[in-house]
């Protein structure tokens, strides 16, 4: 039986003389009978469930009506447990809780742990409220925090509406897959959709819903689009219960209708309803065919997991990206010691850009603290790429901390057949909805024969089932050895990647490369074990898809085994391809300028390669100039290059643009090919063995309430081109973690960057801050709207108008 | 109907400091390269209402069945001899903030033009929105856009004038704990409408010089022009005295 939900309530107050931009929720308190009266008319009209007035009754959006939110959601179940009682008592009471109006980081700067305890203040205040909706949410991250809310501190029942746009994402992106994996996982009751759009648009959005969740679907479609100047809604009732009529096959179990409609739509819904119901309401043939095709979809869905923008299902081998791991790599190890995120995000991106589907996100590292660093890992990450991420640890709180903060339903790599590892880990997989690996090695180790391998696995998916996990969310490792060092195991891991695939039906991953260690042309060996894994049911290769090679299999195979329809993504990939000729490595040709005596200086002293270099900044050509520097590196001194070329490079650049001939994007693609050409110059001195030089530290933040850093992060490029270290602590930073870095890293220079009036109270606080500590660091400040008075008066050190500015700053304030 | 293709390119400049200098060719080829993932990131959306005036003294102005109380001298300045006014907020989406933090990772030169280009284009949202209540209301002239910080207009109505237009519900558009924008690339403002036929007398209003430089972006051009410049249709300050 379907349950009918109420309509609008905003709406129907505007009716009553609520002005626009008003709170309604202090009605609850001031005209109670106005409310109940609202709630009172639903019901009559067949509403089941109808929803407290508290959509915006959270600490937040209620901070200046001098109400407390326990109070006003109390008064609001109470206003509709009157509406209840005076029309026979049957209706439910549900707390409805609406989005915070303020986003999580990084959209906005609320924490992902202040939102869920806005929320559970929500929950907590509505004890007397039967069901909890959770509705309108366009952020599936704050959903998630809701969720967690909801079932954390209540029994009652969680049902979830999002807000869609005609392109099937949310305002932030969100994707339907998204919702439906992430709320199926954490256990929600019912799932779909409300406001924003007309019951036409959602049409195709519950279809597809229908296809990707077996949870119950709730409807609560706005009575159409509104009019900007008469803000009425132009769907008349009749037709809002038709179109929801042709949608009742589709899993549709809760209906009711949002912004714009009034007790006559709930009247027509009902009725449409229950003439479905009564058998009165027929699909016809072609419906009827669209249906059972949209089933068929629907009981064959394969495994998903899903970032909030991204869903990845298992109808098709994915890549795995391996490359955010530390293991025996210098320079990611070092990354993770300096906290240096952009490092580890240019690892992720470029990953994401080769072609990877998921991201394995590993950060164990002795002398550093795990679990602190795989949350700030995953929250950096999800900020800026769209697959969903592998969490990698075997520690269950690490484990736990970083499935509590992702967002969307990742991975777990991984449990294994220990009894312990079961016991710890299979419950938080449970508890979050994620997937998790199971590792076919136990107490016993790892077996050498197929046939054991297979009984680990077997053991796993017991263990995971008997506690309530879905076997669509397990996938089994079935580990690859060494060939070099266990020759005849290849072939059974190999068999028993088969046997789990035929015998569990569960999709297999392995970890690639380990396969060719110790042996020449490794590539020709990974490729080669990846096509047999592959074929054997291989489904998430666990490789780096930076190797051509490697994606070049992945490609191929998919052509060959008929994913790839059409060939489609391999043409797309390869239709301009031409074979690799040997490494490129010619001459550059780059024009001297002959004017430049900077230049004509550097040909003289360092030879003409040199000064080409010098050149290729000068004029931003990248790839020339990492061309160029890869080749001098083995030629001299590095030190020579940074001092004697890339330095006077850029001071040729920062003289033009302070004298007005070149401009800003001239100057940061100068200093971007310098970057480039930084990059390699580290490479080459960590390849060495040699500590890297820096002429010292200094600390970047955007300060506390702004979130805009282009230009704290323009300051940063050019810092880090003339040998400075830069900590960067982001945008929006504390007060106190800016004093607490710079005695942590005893730095001689802060930089404090602020673009808003109303941030530069901040900035003068963290100067403040900075002196009370009695830390012996000068400040510079800059942004768009200081000035040089204003710094001075607020207690800075230095006033910096731009990037060139401030690195003059710096090498007055280091001697550099 | 909005239209972001192409984006303005003379005036995503003029954010890059160029004026009406030319870029060379690597900065103009690189900005043609960022030109459409940027496109494909944005996902604008606007919300407007239009309401009637009600002054109510020299440093406050009512709205009919609206929330929104505007205080200070320079809206009432701005807004003299206006009958309507609309609230607008608009916003090129949280893709185009994702994407300018992913470029700012990976690509530092791509990051800021791409930040100037996004500039140019919530521009460019903002006055078709202006061109279609002018459609709808051929009758009234506009004034520029004021917006939340400008002046004197306290930057805390911000959060109100969003939910006048439900801006967080309808466009996806928010403020931050400290009154910022977010998605970052949106705008919010306030648009005097003046019914033409009710003109007395010659109107033309200057604004204060600092007016928009306060909140740190999007100067209008017309701050040191008359408030009915630039997107009216009467556009210079001088043929708009001699028309009224």
């Amino acid at each position: 039986m379907i349950t009918i939900l109420d309509g609008a309530m905003g709406t129907e107050l505007q009716k009553m003389g609520l002005e626009l931009g008003g709170v309604p929720e202090v009605l609850n308190l001031t005209e109670p009978e106005k409310i109940t009266a609202i709630h009172a008319n639903y019901i009559k009209s067949g509403a089941q469930i109808v929803y407290a007035n508290t959509f915006g009754a959270n600490r937040y959006k209620m901070r200046k009506t001098g109400h407390s939110v326990e109070e006003l959601i109390q008064a609001a179940v109470r206003n509709a447990k009157a509406a209840v009682a005076e029309t026979g008592g049957n209706a439910k009471v549900a707390l409805d809780i609406g989005p915070i109006g303020a986003l999580i980081e990084p959209l906005g700067d609320l924490t992902f742990e202040e939102a869920y305890d806005i929320f559970a203040e929500e929950v907590r205040a509505a004890k007397d409220a039967d069901v909890i909706v959770i509705e309108t949410m366009t952020d599936l991250y704050e959903t998630k925090a809701a969720v967690l809310a909801a079932k954390e501190n209540s029994d009652k029942p969680v049902y979830v509406t999002m807000t869609f746009e005609a392109n099937h994402r949310t305002f932030t992106g969100t994707a339907i897959a998204s919702m439906a994996l992430t709320m199926e996982g954490l256990g929600v009751d019912g799932i779909g959709f409300n406001c924003s759009l007309g019951p036409a648009e959602l049409v195709p959005m519950v279809k597809e819903l229908y296809t990707l969740t077996n949870l119950p679907i709730v409807l609560k479609p706005n009575a159409g689009l509104p009019d900007p100047v008469t803000n009425t809604y132009n769907v008349l009732p009749e037709e809002f219960a038709a179109t929801i009529a042709g949608l009742l096959p589709y899993g549709v179990q809760f209906v009711g209708g949002c912004c714009g409609t009034a007790p006559a739509y709930i009247q027509a819904v009902t009725d449409t309803v229950r003439k479905w119901e009564n058998g009165e309401i027929v699909m016809n043939p072609e419906e009827q065919a669209e249906w059972e095709a949209l089933t068929e979809k629907r009981n064959n869905r394969p495994m998903g997991i899903c970032s909030a923008q991204k869903a990845v299902y298992l109808d098709e081998p994915r890549v795995i990206g391996e490359r955010i791991n530390p293991t025996g790599k210098k320079m990611f190890q070092q990354a993770l010691r300096d906290q240096d995120m952009d490092y580890i995000l240019n690892q992720a991106l470029a990953q994401v850009d080769a072609g990877a589907d998921v991201l394995d996100v590993n950060v164990g590292l002795p002398g550093v603290d795990e679990k602190t660093m795989m949350c700030k890992v995953i929250k950096a990450l999800q900020a800026v790429v769209d697959v969903p991420l592998q969490i990698d640890s075997n520690d269950p709180e690490v484990l736990a901390a970083a499935l509590r903060i992702y967002n969307g339903k990742p991975i777990v790599n991984s449990v294994n057949g220990e009894e312990k590892s079961r016991r710890n880990i299979l419950p938080l997989v449970k508890q979050y909805g994620a997937a998790v690996v199971g590792l076919t090695l136990d107490e016993n180790g790892i077996a050498s024969k197929a046939e054991d391998r297979f009984a680990v696995a077997e053991k796993i998916v017991e263990s995971a089932v008997a506690i309530g996990i879905d076997k669509k969310n397990l996938l089994i490792d079935c580990l690859t050895l060494t060939a070099s060092a266990e020759q005849a195991a290849v072939k059974e891991t190999l068999e028993a990647v088969c046997m789990v695939r035929d015998r569990l039906g569960l999709p297999g991953v392995l970890g690639v490369s380990n396969i060719s260690f110790g042996l020449p042309y490794r590539e020709l060996v990974n490729t080669t074990f990846l096509t047999l894994a592959l074929q054997n049911g291989l489904m998430m290769p666990i490789m780096n898809p930076n190797s051509d090679a490697m994606m070049g299999v992945i490609r191929a195979f998919k052509l060959l085994m008929n994913y790839d329809k059409n060939a489609i993504a391999y043409t797309a990939a390869y239709q301009n391809y031409t074979p690799a000729t040997k490494a490129a490595g010619g001459p550059v040709t780059i024009a001297s300028s002959k004017e430049d005596p900077v230049e004509q200086q550097i040909r003289t002293e360092l030879g003409e390669e040199p000064a080409k270099l010098y050149l290729a900044v000068v004029r931003g050509l990248a790839s020339e100039g990492e061309q160029l520097t890869g080749k001098l590196l083995n030629e001299m001194d590095s030190m020579v290059l940074v001092n004697q070329v890339l330095i006077p490079a850029l001071d040729t650049v920062g003289a033009g643009f302070e004298k007005g001939r070149i401009y800003l994007p001239q100057l940061i693609l100068s200093a971007s090919v310098v970057q480039g050409a930084f990059g390699l110059i580290k490479e080459h001195i960590a390849k060495g063995g040699a500590e890297s030089v820096s002429k010292g530290k200094v600390i970047l933040a955007t300060v506390k309430g702004d979130i805009h850093d282009i230009g704290k992060n323009i300051v940063k490029v050019l810092l880090e081109n003339y040998g400075f270290t830069v900590i960067d602590l982001g945008r929006d930073v504390e007060i106190q973690a800016v004093v607490d870095a710079a005695r942590e890293h005893q730095v001689k220079l802060v930089g404090l960057s602020a673009l808003m009036t109303t941030t530069l109270g901040s900035m003068e606080q963290t100067i403040a801050a900075l002196r009370e500590a009695g830390l012996p660091c000068q400040v510079v400040v800059g942004g768009a709207v200081l000035t040089p008075e204003y710094a001075m008066q607020i207690g800075a050190d230095y006033y910096a108008k731009d990037a060139k500015e401030t690195v003059d700053v710096a090498r007055k304030v280091f001697g550099a | 109907m909005v239209k972001l293709r192409p984006i303005n390119m003379d005036e995503a400049c003029r954010y890059l400091g160029y004026g009406t200098q030319k870029p060379d060719d690597v900065i103009l080829s690189l900005l043609k390269e960022c030109e459409e993932p940027l496109l494909e990131a944005c996902h604008p959306a606007y919300s407007y209402g239009i309401f009637d005036m009600e002054p109510a003294n020299p440093e406050l102005i009512l709205l009919k069945d609206c929330a929104l109380k505007l205080t200070g001298k320079d809206i009432v300045k701005h807004l003299e001899g206006c009958q309507k006014v609309v609230i607008m907020a608009a916003t090129l989406g949280s893709g185009v903030d994702q994407l300018l933090r992913q470029l700012q990772i990976s690509n530092m030169p791509k990051a800021l033009l791409t930040d100037a280009m996004a500039g140019a284009a919530i521009e460019q949202i903002c006055n078709d929105i202006q061109e279609e209540i002018r459609t709808q209301m051929p009758e009234f002239r506009q004034t520029w856009r004021f917006s939340p910080g400008y002046g004197d207009l306290p930057l805390e109505l911000q959060e109100t004038l969003l939910s006048v237009v439900e801006a967080g519900k309808r466009i996806g558009l928010v403020t931050t704990k400290s009154q910022m924008l977010s998605p970052v690339k949106s705008v919010t403002a306030i648009i005097g409408l003046q019914d033409m036929n009710q003109i007395t007398g010659a109107v033309h209003l200057t604004v204060p010089e600092e007016a928009g430089a306060v909140a740190g972006c999007g100067t209008p051009e017309g701050c040191s022009q008359c408030r009915f410049g630039g997107s009216c249709g009467l556009s210079a300050a001088g043929k708009k005295e001699e028309e009224v």
